[in-house]
């Protein structure tokens, strides 16, 4: 008996080593992303690791941080290249600009021969720098800034459509107030989700030329359009369209306070169709209206594909990693599509029949844009970016007025 | 010769390990940050790395300065004076209430009051748990919506009606009025953060006290209460004089910790902008604006302040004929 034990035991051993060595043998690839268990795209990494996996016969080492986090672990990471995984995640527009500019990432132009068939070389843009616009990382999802709408609260105000018109806007927010409801939720402890509300006002009035240059630093911000759209946000905040308790809350407490029922609008990354679309109630989605018809259009947007895979170029085998990184750009896209956590930077090989209706809706207005900004944090460099930030949360505290915000960014930024 | 020599050479060889870790952990990062202070060093690689002589310093606190082209006072949150200020209100604050409150308790648990272990345990609970887990807690209470323990407790007392509106009428920085987002506005924001900062840390200043206390020769009081001293007397001038070194350990800790304060302020409020410390900015030009050489100018002003501000409570605190060390 105990023979047989001993040698159960001893085979057993054998089995793990011999597996140990089968697993040593593909290769490892190590990634760090954001898509921690509380995010909305961590299933669609989850599938698309596995998959990638399967498919390449690799092994993917992952760790996942959170948002805030990670934007401090990435910049301290580059500081010493030799503790960056082999692939990571990144924002497109300036982020990953800066590492690009150190020589920290690797080059993505020869893989992407391979992909340009299912990726349009479009959709690389954000994140392709130099005089030759070198590409540098693989994007996942595109996302918009949406307005979304609760129809319930807003057929209690007698509305049954998401206003097209600033002047409708008002007057139905006056509705809303008038019935006891609280028009728009807005994050006052995060400022990005301020920018969500500014940056399109901003946008409908000066258009989307303008405001790409001025995040490009190749435009003023001293215009008094831009003031005036900066007060016309006022004086909804004042006139007490927004709720004000959203001056000290995060993001999570105000969306779930608009999918709770006790704010009609939300405005925010179209990352929230899948959460929306899949709770309680008559949710629709829209685009802030006009402000300034002779300069804006109704169709352009605040947004464009952001969230990337870049290669570290102190990766141990740069080209397998550079191929890992857009086939997994490809099956994030995938899944995150279909689940509702953003739209296909990738064209879709897959029967998309059953996308959540608001995906589509959003998915509807992107294909009819007449122009697009990516999201002002993104597309500017660390430092403008964050002077911009601050100036952003002090419009939302009504510290500032428009003149303000124009004399103080144009004077600290150009 | 030879015995000496080897003598000396054994207390060197213990000594090397705890030096080379005190050079390479301590020592080394200040007089790398001291080379960085002097530098425009806003690539995290290093790669485009100048000398700027002390433009560094003059950057931090030009929101001293006027702007010269509004002549108004220059303002904003990127710069040093607004944060320096705040943590000198919250040493402050540590100081005069923090300490007194920590004192209070100890003279009262020393006395050996029943219960007296259980309640050490629970003031000291605070600085046991995780700050993290503190700033979720305290956020919780400062929550403006229905949940929020402050804003219920003032609304079931009555105290909101006439509360609310006189913040309101305090608050220069805005135009809302207030209704309850205690860390929504600078003026409440800032007071928001520094009361779990004081609260956290009273246990621990108490325990040291007590600490103290409990060290005091008991003839001593026993004689001072035979003479007929109060309770007051004695700890006025039996207790407090003798636990003076432990109290000057107390005051430079509570000092130089609101000097360096950081992580409750930064798991209060995902914005530090509205209650910004010395260390919050550092944190915000290291990793958020890339400004290496600013970030690090605010740490070597941060460790001078340490040092003079130990030195002056040194001195303060300094017997006649003691030397400070």
């Amino acid at each position: 008996m105990k023979k047989f034990v001993a040698l159960l035991l001893a085979a057993m051993m054998l089995l793990g080593m011999a597996s140990a060595f089968a697993e040593a043998e593909k290769p490892t690839l190590t990634l760090w992303c954001i898509a921690t268990e509380s995010d909305a795209n961590r299933p669609a990494y989850e599938k698309a690791i596995a998959s990638v996996e399967e498919s390449l016969g690799v092994k993917i080492e992952w760790e996942a941080f959170e948002n805030q986090s990670y934007k401090t672990k990435i910049k301290a990471a580059m500081a010493d290249p030799s503790t960056l995984p082999d692939i990571f995640f990144t924002w497109a527009g300036a982020f990953c600009g800066d590492f690009a500019a150190q020589g920290n990432v690797f080059c993505l132009n020869d893989a992407y021969q391979a992909y340009k068939d299912e990726l349009p070389e479009v959709m690389m843009q954000n994140a392709s720098y130099g005089e030759n616009k070198d590409h540098y990382a693989v994007p996942l999802t595109m996302n918009i800034v949406a307005l979304f709408a609760n129809m319930d609260l807003l057929a209690q105000a007698g509305w049954d459509k998401i206003p097209e018109t600033y002047d409708d806007l008002i007057k139905c927010c006056d509705d809303l107030v008038a019935a006891g409801i609280i028009p728009f939720g807005c994050a006052g402890s995060e400022t990005w989700c301020v920018t969500e509300y500014l940056e399109p006002m901003i946008l409908k009035t000066i258009g989307y030329e303008s405001l790409n240059k001025i995040f490009a630093g190749e435009g003023t911000w001293n215009d008094e359009a831009i003031a005036k759209a900066v007060d016309t946000f006022q004086e909804m905040i004042i006139k007490g369209y927004f709720d004000p308790d959203g001056l000290a809350l995060g993001n999570d407490q105000v969306k779930a306070n608009f999918i709770a029922g006790k704010t009609a609008f939300y405005q925010n990354g179209s990352w929230n169709c899948g959460e929306i679309n899949d709770a309680e109630g008559n949710f629709k989605v829209a685009m802030f209206p006009v402000l300034d018809a002779e300069k804006a259009t109704y169709a352009q947007v605040i947004g464009g594909p952001s969230d990337s895979l870049a290669v570290a170029a102190t990766a141990k085998d740069t080209e397998l990693a550079a191929k890992v990184a857009f086939e997994l750009g490809k099956e994030i896209c995938h899944y995150g599509y279909l689940a509702g956590s953003g739209l296909p930077a990738w064209t879709p090989y897959y029967d998309t029949a059953d996308v959540k209706p608001l995906v589509s809706e959003v998915a509807a207005m992107v294909a009819a844009a007449d122009g697009m900004v990516l999201f002002g944090d993104t597309a500017m460099s660390a430092d403008p970016a964050n002077i911009y930030l601050d100036y952003v949360s002090k419009v939302y505290g009504c510290e500032i007025d428009g003149a303000g915000f124009i004399e103080g960014l144009s004077s600290q930024l150009q | 010769m030879k015995r000496t020599f080897g003598y000396r050479l054994n207390i060197f060889l213990f000594l090397l390990p705890a030096l080379i870790l005190f050079i390479g952990i301590l020592i080394a990062p200040i007089i790398m940050s001291l080379i960085y202070s002097f530098c425009d060093f806003n690539s995290i690689s290093g790669a485009d790395m100048k000398f700027v002589g002390l433009d560094n310093y003059k950057t931090l606190f030009s929101s001293m300065l006027t702007n010269p082209n509004t002549g108004k006072l220059f303002v904003n949150d990127k710069y040093m004076g607004n944060a320096l200020g705040n943590a000198l209100a919250l040493a402050a604050l540590s100081v005069f209430i923090q300490l007194p409150i920590a004192l209070i308790i100890a003279l009262k648990l020393s006395k050996g009051i029943r219960g007296e272990r259980a309640y050490l345990s629970i003031f000291f609970m605070p600085v046991l748990i995780s700050t993290v887990i503190i700033g979720r807690l305290w956020m919780n209470i400062y929550d403006p919506g229905e949940g929020g323990l402050l804003n219920a407790l003032l609304r079931s007392l009555g105290i909101d009606k006439w509360l609310f509106p006189a913040i309101s009428s305090g608050i220069k920085s805005s135009k809302l009025p207030f209704t309850g987002q205690w860390t929504g506005f600078r003026e409440t924001a800032l007071i928001a953060a520094f009361v779990p900062i004081l609260w956290q840390y009273i246990g621990y200043h108490m325990l040291l006290m007590y600490a103290g206390i409990k060290g005091v020769p008991m003839e001593l009081m026993e004689a001072a209460q035979l003479d007929g001293c109060t309770e007051g007397q004695v700890n006025r001038h039996i207790i407090i004089p003798y636990i003076k070194p432990i109290l000057r350990v107390s005051v430079i800790f509570a000092v130089t910790g609101s000097l360096k304060s950081f992580d409750l302020v930064y798991a209060l409020m995902k914005d530090t902008t509205k209650a910004e410390l010395p260390s919050t900015l550092m944190y915000k030009l290291l990793f958020l604006h890339n400004s290496y050489g600013l970030g690090s100018a605010i740490a070597v002003v941060l460790i001078i302040l340490c040092f003079i501000f130990a030195l002056l409570i040194s001195l303060a605190f300094r017997d006649r004929g003691e030397k400070v060390a």
